[in-house]
């Protein structure tokens, strides 16, 4: 048996992952976590616990494994039976619960695939899964197919910052008008907020520093300007040095959160409903 | 309630030598910002100037605000924090906390202030010797207002308290949101199922619940407690009252966490019981450092109706379900709890508690410490302000002639006190004593002289008994209760 499946009593996400397995005619063996199979999966999570995240509502099933990798999360592991780990770019973990899941990163992965991650978001959309998407303004094409089909109920765009620094803030070349057809594009869905994180980066010269209010401002002038609209969603974020992947920037001092606030008075200049995002206690 | 539909107003009572001299600002309902001196005399009125309060700063300037938010849309939100100068001319005004689109209104920017804010370099907005508000800079605090959800309180839309710190230039640089900080309240369970079903609701806006009703915010400054290791009252930690709830508390302005607290309940230590359940408060602050009583919580206590809880007969689905007919001003030992003095009808002189009512403002009103040891009490919802020595003797009254045309009233939300150097462009005023009236003997014109026109004598009767029973139990007759 290549595939084995741990399944939860009740959990509507396994259904949806076994509906996708029957339907593609792949062989696998279930196991139910909360019945027979809690002795198994128990010694398996020990074997695997790197694999396996508990979130803050505990681990989140079904859990697929094979020889290959573990995977968890019903959005993952179709990804994976649908096309290998083709599609990793794509879609990630998922953090939401009550119907909704997230970890869909349009941006993230290779729009040769788009077809493919299509049929994924269709899958799970057909199986009443409402679908969270994120973007950075890349594979603009891909957004405006998944908006034409209905793939998409809610879209956070991480507006990385200005037109004048998007490019170094991204790490990549990205045409601006694709990111402001993203911009543009985001709006017309049926819920959708713009997000910025004031990350730290290293500017001309080598120095390292954080976006600087008049930045923001100025992208929350963009953001007007782009959409005709002052009254976007538009919520400021803390950068969080931890999480990082760039080795020079975890060292960097992590600002207070009361700092962001001069930041949204910034942006409010031009983005009416700029506020900050709440960090937990 | 006994009021006479006929009685004097402006300043009824005066004794120069025992107050602490100096002008009087508040809000004259539907006049302005109006400054009268101790004989009552109105200095100037800034017509139309709104303030929740009106604050007089040195040179003469003046806080307050250009107006409210339509009550078809919001619930006391000031349009703007403004300073003006003794000409009315504005010299420094924020609104740019929450961009406002209400139905049939022009779109604008509002502070959404309400009930307090403080200017840095004085935490209570009171006069204290060497702490003066600065006037042409420094930072402002704002309680101000947020429309949010939070399913923990309710699930419908909440009209939040939040506290904001601005720069002189007009940026937010630090907010507060009352109810990220709902679990550490430690409501129990029957007031967190009451609130949920009935969080205060006001029809503003389509229905808003107005859950905690924040009603004061100043700074507690440099204390003993502070300065005797007692991290909980750093001195920019904040202190706050909230009406609907019965709690004063006080937040660490770094963490926004709360680190002491007075309320909801008063039924769980002896402390608390012998303190007595306080309802409906205003005006909870620490005394300044500089002022007789310093370090002590002043607080006045309205009494009236307030709280979350369990049913009662004069409560019967728990909302408001604390009630009492008269208000108390109590200045509280922080760390014991133990009353240090208070004014109460008892020591107002009132038979409790049959004509106890006679002290009592269900609503608005505060205290203001003075620096000889007065204390000047708003008793807001009749419009009386008095001056009371710590011996509880009342050394200057002043009755408020504004009635509103629109809200028929005479209220005054809040009076401060402030020496007459702070407004150099009027000369300083005569002080001349009014003397008490004797009531008994005054008549108004048209009326008969006191005193029978005959007196007959019945044989018999007995002399008049001190200790006659009343229908109910007063305060010479102190015995065990039925509880006891």
């Amino acid at each position: 048996m290549s595939h084995i499946l741990f399944t939860a009593a009740g959990c509507a996400r396994c259904n949806i992952t076994r509906n996708f397995i029957r339907e593609k005619g792949i062989a696998y063996e279930e196991h139910n976590i909360n019945g027979e199979g809690k002795e198994l999966f128990g010694r398996f999570y020990r074997d695997h616990r790197s694999a396996v995240v508990r979130g803050k509502e505990g681990i989140e099933f079904p859990v697929l494994a094979d020889a290959a990798s573990v995977r968890q999360g019903v959005g993952r592991i179709i990804a994976y039976l649908h096309s290998g780990t083709k599609l990793d770019g794509f879609i990630n973990r998922n953090s939401l619960s009550k119907g909704w899941i997230d970890g869909l990163h349009v941006s993230g992965g290779d729009p040769a695939l788009k077809e493919e991650f299509i049929e994924v978001l269709g899958f799970l959309k057909k199986n009443g899964m409402k679908l969270q998407l994120d973007t950075n303004g890349k594979n603009s094409s891909l957004l405006k197919d998944l908006l034409e089909r209905e793939l998409g109920d809610r879209v956070i765009m991480d507006l990385k910052g200005p037109q004048s620094l998007y490019r170094g803030l991204l790490g990549e070349e990205i045409k601006t008008t694709e990111i402001i057809e993203t911009m543009q594009l985001v709006t017309r869905f049926p819920e959708y907020r713009f997000e910025t994180t004031v990350v730290p980066f290293i500017r001309q010269g080598g120095l390292v520093g954080y976006l600087t209010p008049e930045e923001i401002e100025e992208t929350a002038q963009w953001l007007r300007e782009v959409t005709g609209n002052l009254k976007q969603p538009y919520i400021l974020r803390l950068f969080v040095p931890e999480t990082s992947s760039d080795e020079r920037l975890p060292s960097v001092r992590k600002p207070s959160p009361d700092a962001l606030f001069r930041y949204r008075t910034a942006a409010r200049k031009h983005q009416v409903l700029t506020e900050v995002e709440k960090v937990p206690g | 309630m006994t009021y006479p539909s006929v009685y004097p107003t402006g300043a009824t009572l005066y004794d120069p030598r025992r107050c602490w001299n100096g002008y009087t600002v508040f809000q004259a309902k539907e006049a302005g910002a109006l400054l009268i001196d101790m004989n009552g005399g109105e200095v100037q009125l800034w017509k139309r100037f709104h303030g929740m309060p009106n604050r007089i700063l040195p040179g003469g300037y003046l806080l307050g605000s250009t107006g409210e938010r339509s009550t078809a849309f919001g619930v006391q939100d000031g349009i703007d924090l403004v300073q003006v100068d003794w000409d009315g001319g504005i010299v420094w005004k924020f609104d740019q906390y929450e961009y406002i689109e209400d139905p049939g209104e022009e779109p604008r920017w509002m502070a959404r202030q309400h009930h307090d804010y403080q200017r840095e370099g004085n935490p209570v907005g009171y006069y204290v010797p060497g702490m003066e508000p600065l006037v042409d800079r420094g930072n402002t605090l704002i309680l101000s207002h947020k429309n949010l959800r939070n399913p923990k309180v309710c699930d419908r839309l909440l009209l939040d308290d939040t506290i904001i710190e601005i720069t002189w230039e007009g940026e937010v640089i630090w907010e507060w949101v009352c109810s990220d900080h709902f679990e550490e309240l430690g409501f129990r369970e029957e007031a967190k199922n009451l609130m949920f079903r009935n969080p205060n609701w006001r029809p503003a806006g389509g229905g808003i619940g107005d859950w905690m009703h924040i009603n004061s915010m100043s700074l507690l400054g440099p204390n003993r407690w502070f300065d005797g290791g007692d991290r909980r009252f750093h001195p920019d930690n904040i202190i706050w009252c909230a009406r609907e709830t019965n709690i004063t508390a006080v937040i660490d302005k770094k963490t926004g966490k709360i680190v002491w607290q007075l309320g909801p309940y008063y039924d769980q230590t002896p402390e608390q019981r012998e303190l007595g359940w306080i309802v409906g408060q205003h005006h909870a602050h620490m005394i300044p450092r500089g002022l007789p009583g310093e370090g002590n919580i002043l607080i006045f206590d309205n009494g009236g109706w307030a709280g979350y809880g369990a049913p009662n007969p004069g409560s019967p689905t728990g909302f408001r379900n604390a009630l009492r007919d008269y208000s108390r001003v109590l200045e509280i030992d922080p760390l014991t709890l133990k009353v240090v003095w208070q004014y109460t009808p008892v020591e107002a002189g009132l038979t409790f508690p049959v004509d106890a009512n006679r002290f009592y403002s269900p609503f608005i009103s505060s205290a203001q410490r003075l620096p000889n040891g007065n204390t000047l009490v708003t008793e807001g919802s009749g419009g009386r302000l008095i001056e009371i020595t710590p011996g509880h003797k009342i050394v200057w009254e002043y009755i408020s002639p504004y009635w509103g045309k629109m809200m028929k009233i005479n209220m005054i939300y809040r009076a401060y006190r402030v020496p007459y150097e702070w407004v150099p462009q009027n000369p300083r005023p005569q002080e001349r004593p009014i003397e008490r009236i004797a009531v008994t003997r005054f008549r108004v014109p048209g009326a008969s002289p006191g005193g029978p026109k005959r007196e007959v004598n019945v044989k018999g009767v007995l002399p008049y008994r001190s200790d006659a029973a009343l229908c109910v139990q007063t305060n010479g007759e102190d015995g065990p209760s039925a509880n006891e």
